[in-house]
Formats: C-alpha cells, structure tokens, sequence
C-alpha cells in the first residue's frame, strides 16, 4: 500500500545528483564516489576500467545495501591525476570502446544478414512489427 | 594491464537466428562482459502488460492468478524507446494512447470440451484519438503494425501462449494496459529469456572449483565452447596473472525485441548511462571553476545549465527526433537539452565532440554546428578553465570525434 514506486530504484529524483564526490580527508589522492541509481553493472565495469590506469593506486566499489540503489567507488591515485579526472578519463575509454564494439556488431549482424543465414524475419517473431523496423530506422543504415 | 590499454574487444557472431544471437566477445574484461550480460538482461525497455481490470471471472482461476499470467506474455516492443512514453514520465492522469496499449479479452466455452484461453484471444484496442490527456506526440507514428500485439499472434508456428482452460458455461473478459518498463521494476519487461555467458571452458584459472569422485576430465565433460580454446596440457603449470578475455554468450529473447536490437540497445543503454554519470562529474566542478579557475569566459552565465550546455544538439544517441535530451524521451524540459542557439553554449570554443561539420549530423555526440559544441578541447584560446577543460580535450583526441568513428548514433 505504502510502497514506494519501483522506478525509484534506477530513476533520479527531482534535482538529484546522479554522483556524489566525497574526498577522502585520511588518505592523500583519493575520493569516494557515490553513484546512486546505479547498480554493479556500472559499478564493477568502472572498477575495473579505473584500476587498468597507471596512475591507480586503488580503486574498488561496494553496494553498502542491495535495497539501497547506490554504489561507492573508491579511488587513490599516485597524485598525478585527480580521482574525478581519472574516473571520467574511465568512463570516457569504456564509452569508446563500446562504441568501437557497436560498430563491431553492427558489421556483423549485416554480415549475418547478407549470408541470409538467418531465417524469414531477423526481428524476433514479430511478424509486421519487424519488417516496420525494418523499413523504418534501422540499425544498419549508418 | 598494458594489453587491456591499447586493445578494443573483438566480436564475432557464430549463430543468428530469429530469436537468439549466439556470439564470442574477445579480448574484453571480465567485468565489461559481465557489464553486458546485466544490462542485456535488465535495462531494456519492453512493454508488457501491467494492470488487469477485470470484468468477468468464471474460471476456476481467481482474478491475480489471471493478472499475474497476463503480465508474464511478451508483447511486441519493437523501438519502444520511441513508440511509447514511460507512464511515469507521461502527463496522463491514468494512462493515455501515448504511455500504454490497451489489450481486452473476451472468451466464453459454450462447448461440451474444454476450451483454452490464449495469449492469440487478446486484441489490442487501436489507440483512440481525442480521448487523452497526455501532451501530444509521434509515439504512435513509430509503431510498427503490431506493437503491443502478444508475440506470434496468429502465427500458426508460434505456439501461443495459455492463459486459462475453460469448461462450458465459463466466461473470462477482461481489459488490460501494457506500459513499458524495464526489468529491474519487474522481470515480465526483460525483453531476454535467457542469456548464457561463459568463459574459460577448461577451468583453466581455477575461477570454479570441480568435484569429482575419480577422475576429474571424465566427470566434467566440456561444452561446445571448448573447440575455441586450446586444451591444457597436463604439465601446464598454473597461471595464476591469467584473465578472462573471451567470452561466451547466448543471447535468447522472448520475442519481444529481435536479437540485434536488444545487443545494441544495451551496448547504447551502457553508453548512456556512463555519459550521464560523466555529466554528472562535470557539472558540481563548474562551481569551483568558477571559484579558482576564474571560468570560462565564453561560458554565459545565464546559462542555466551551465556546462551542460554545450550537450545540447548532438543528444548522444537520443532517438528523438527534436536532438535533445540524452536518449530519454527528449523532453523538452530534460535538463540537456538546452541552447539551440549558440550564444548559449560555451561561446568561442571551436571544439567539440564533432570537429568536422559534415559529421554532425550523424554523429550521435556531435552539436549542430560547429560553435555549438561547448566541450571543447584547450585549443580554443576561450576556455580558460585549463583544468577541467583537459580531461575532455583528451576525450576528443581519443577519436570520438573522428569522422570514422560514428559514436552511438542511434539518430542517425
């Protein structure tokens, strides 16, 4: 009855901020980020994206609560980058490896495609639906 | 470590069928795999039914056990991003033409045999004009001919899926609404029924441990998979720095969404999700630009979105139409998309996320002009703000821009 919306759970709020940064005042170089609205799949993929950086000292994440929708990632770095500057040099590398990777299926699914290798529709059983995709906006129309 | 650096993964799809892609993924992370298998698996929008009024029930079922089983049939979700609204988002009161799909039942047994209700006796009511209070839009233009349908409707090779056996006298009628959602609300919208993912078919890293009574090899047969891999030889000693780097996939839908549009909507969902979270780095920093750095001069500060105005335009794979807002329904309020004129966005940077004009268009982070582009690397003489300014320079010359490179442009 009282239950609140499920969104809530990967949807921000009003005027929330997707990431909290909080410096760490023990350790030199280092911060904690909460992300919130976020889970392990970003979590864990960012970790180990910040720890294959030279200037890493430390990274590692945690979902303190799995009923809580966040995550902390933790950094240290070697001084010679700021935490935040390597977490976005992070996120940066991954967004262009997956887009790199995008265009890699892109290519082979139209490979798929030409070889007629797939059967009548491509799209799933969705009979008229997926010839309206198909016509329509297509992945491979780049 | 340094292999990771300089390597992008490799892709190679060794079966396509109508509803499952069975592909390897090379020389990635186990983490960046198992980033995709998640997001595949929870993070695509899909519609399925989720309210059930119900008007007659004289099965044996009671009314949630029907509910339940109603929301449970995939239902043809193909581009929902753009041929439905989340209703959370939608200004409707109850549900509108916009945010739902209105499916109504009506099945009586006036037979002597038992008579089974299928998903094939849900019709789904066309969307009515004038009745509805949700702003108006091009949801429905975008849907194919049987969005919403339940999968394999009147397919004579799809077997449809039962909802309920009936006995003569029996009636069952009810109206549903299907709204889109995704799975971490509730399993019914995974658009994948199943995803298998393995790597390292030999055990070779140990990462499992196998029990056996005698002998090992012969209690653990190996998969299909292991073809691709080299076997251990017996004198192999443990690698204890090896990694996975290839990895398995199977990726089975429920026919809601084909194979190659549940891969690539999850590689964009991932995309986006990580290009918000770089905005949301950038945008508290603004504050202490201004403070030390002394700003960036060309940066207004009417600008109500301060560094994120310089987002708006190229949308990032948005799929609306308008160019705005970060693939989430360009709604014109959405924070980023802001500036459509250029006085708005960082004033003189010449550079961007699309350095050559010609590409903007099709580039998903590119700006419609050239001087729209805010994140500008140091090069422009403007942008003061030497410090944050530089991590986004190296972003540029890290090719996202480059003309080749088409980032995530689903606008295309």
């Amino acid at each position: 009855m009282n239950a609140p919306p499920r969104f809530e759970l990967f949807v921000l709020d009003d005027g929330e901020k997707p990431v909290e940064v909080a410096e760490d005042t023990k350790i030199p170089n280092a911060a904690t980020f909460k992300i919130v609205k976020q889970d392990h799949t970003l979590g864990n993929m960012l970790r180990a994206q910040v720890l294959a950086m030279p200037q890493v000292l430390f990274a590692g994440y945690k979902v303190p609560h799995p009923l809580h929708p966040y995550f902390l990632l933790k950094i240290q770095t070697d001084g010679t980058a700021t935490p935040q500057a390597v977490l976005e040099q992070a996120c940066t590398k991954l967004i262009t490896t997956l887009s790199a990777l995008e265009a890699k299926f892109k290519r082979e699914f139209s490979f798929k495609d030409v070889e007629g290798t797939v059967a009548e529709d491509p799209y799933g059983a969705t009979g008229t639906g997926g010839q309206a995709w198909g016509a329509g906006r297509d992945y491979l129309d780049f | 470590m340094q292999a990771y650096e300089d390597s992008e993964p490799i892709v190679r799809i060794r079966d396509l069928k109508k509803d499952r892609v069975n592909f390897v993924l090379d020389n990635a992370d186990l983490a960046f795999a198992n980033a995709i298998r998640r997001v595949v698996q929870a993070d695509i929008p899909t519609v399925a039914i989720d309210m059930v009024e119900i008007e007659e029930n004289t099965t044996v079922l009671p009314d949630e056990f029907l509910a339940h089983r109603l929301g449970m049939i995939p239902l043809v979700s193909v581009n929902c991003d753009e041929a439905i609204r989340y209703s959370r988002e939608c200004t409707c009161l109850t549900g509108c033409q916009y945010c739902s799909v209105e499916l109504r039942l009506d099945v009586s047994c006036h037979d002597n045999r038992t008579m089974e209700v299928t998903s094939n006796h849900l019709e789904v009511i066309p969307p009515m004009n004038g009745e509805n209070d949700g702003l108006p839009g091009e949801e429905i233009t975008k849907r194919g001919e049987d969005f919403g349908h339940p999968v394999g409707k009147n397919d004579p090779a799809v077997q449809p899926v039962l909802i309920c056996k009936i006995r003569k006298g029996q009636q069952l009628k009810l109206r549903c609404v299907a709204k889109k959602g995704i799975a971490k609300e509730h399993a019914k919208w995974s658009p994948c029924s199943a995803v298998s993912f393995e790597y390292d078919p030999y055990n070779k890293l140990r990462h499992t441990t196998h029990w056996f009574e005698s002998d090992e090899r012969a209690e653990w047969p190996v998969g299909e998979n292991a073809k691709e891999e080299e076997p251990p030889r017996d004198d192999e000693p443990f690698d204890f720095n090896a990694k996975p780097r290839k990895f398995y996939f199977e990726v089975e839908t429920d026919g809601s969404l084909g194979p190659q549009e549940v891969i690539m909507r999850g590689l964009a969902e991932l995309q986006t999700k990580l290009a918000n979270l770089i905005l949301g780095l950038k945008a508290p920093p603004d504050v202490d630009m201004m403070n030390g750095g002394g700003g960036d001069p060309g940066m207004p500060p009417t600008n109500g979105h301060t560094t994120a105005g310089g987002w708006a335009g190229g949308g990032w794979g948005s799929m609306s139409p308008t160019g705005g807002g970060w693939g989430n329904g360009g709604s014109a309020g959405g924070g980023w998309a802001g500036g459509t004129s250029p006085a708005q966005n960082g004033g003189g940077n010449s550079g961007g996320w699309a350095t050559s004009p010609a590409q903007n268009a099709a580039s998903g982070w590119g700006g419609t002009s050239p001087s729209q582009n805010a994140w500008g690397s140091n090069t422009s003489p403007n942008s003061g703000a030497t410090g944050s300014g530089s991590t986004w320079g190296t972003g540029v010359q890290q090719g996202w821009a480059s003309p080749s490179q088409q980032a995530s442009g689903w606008n295309v």
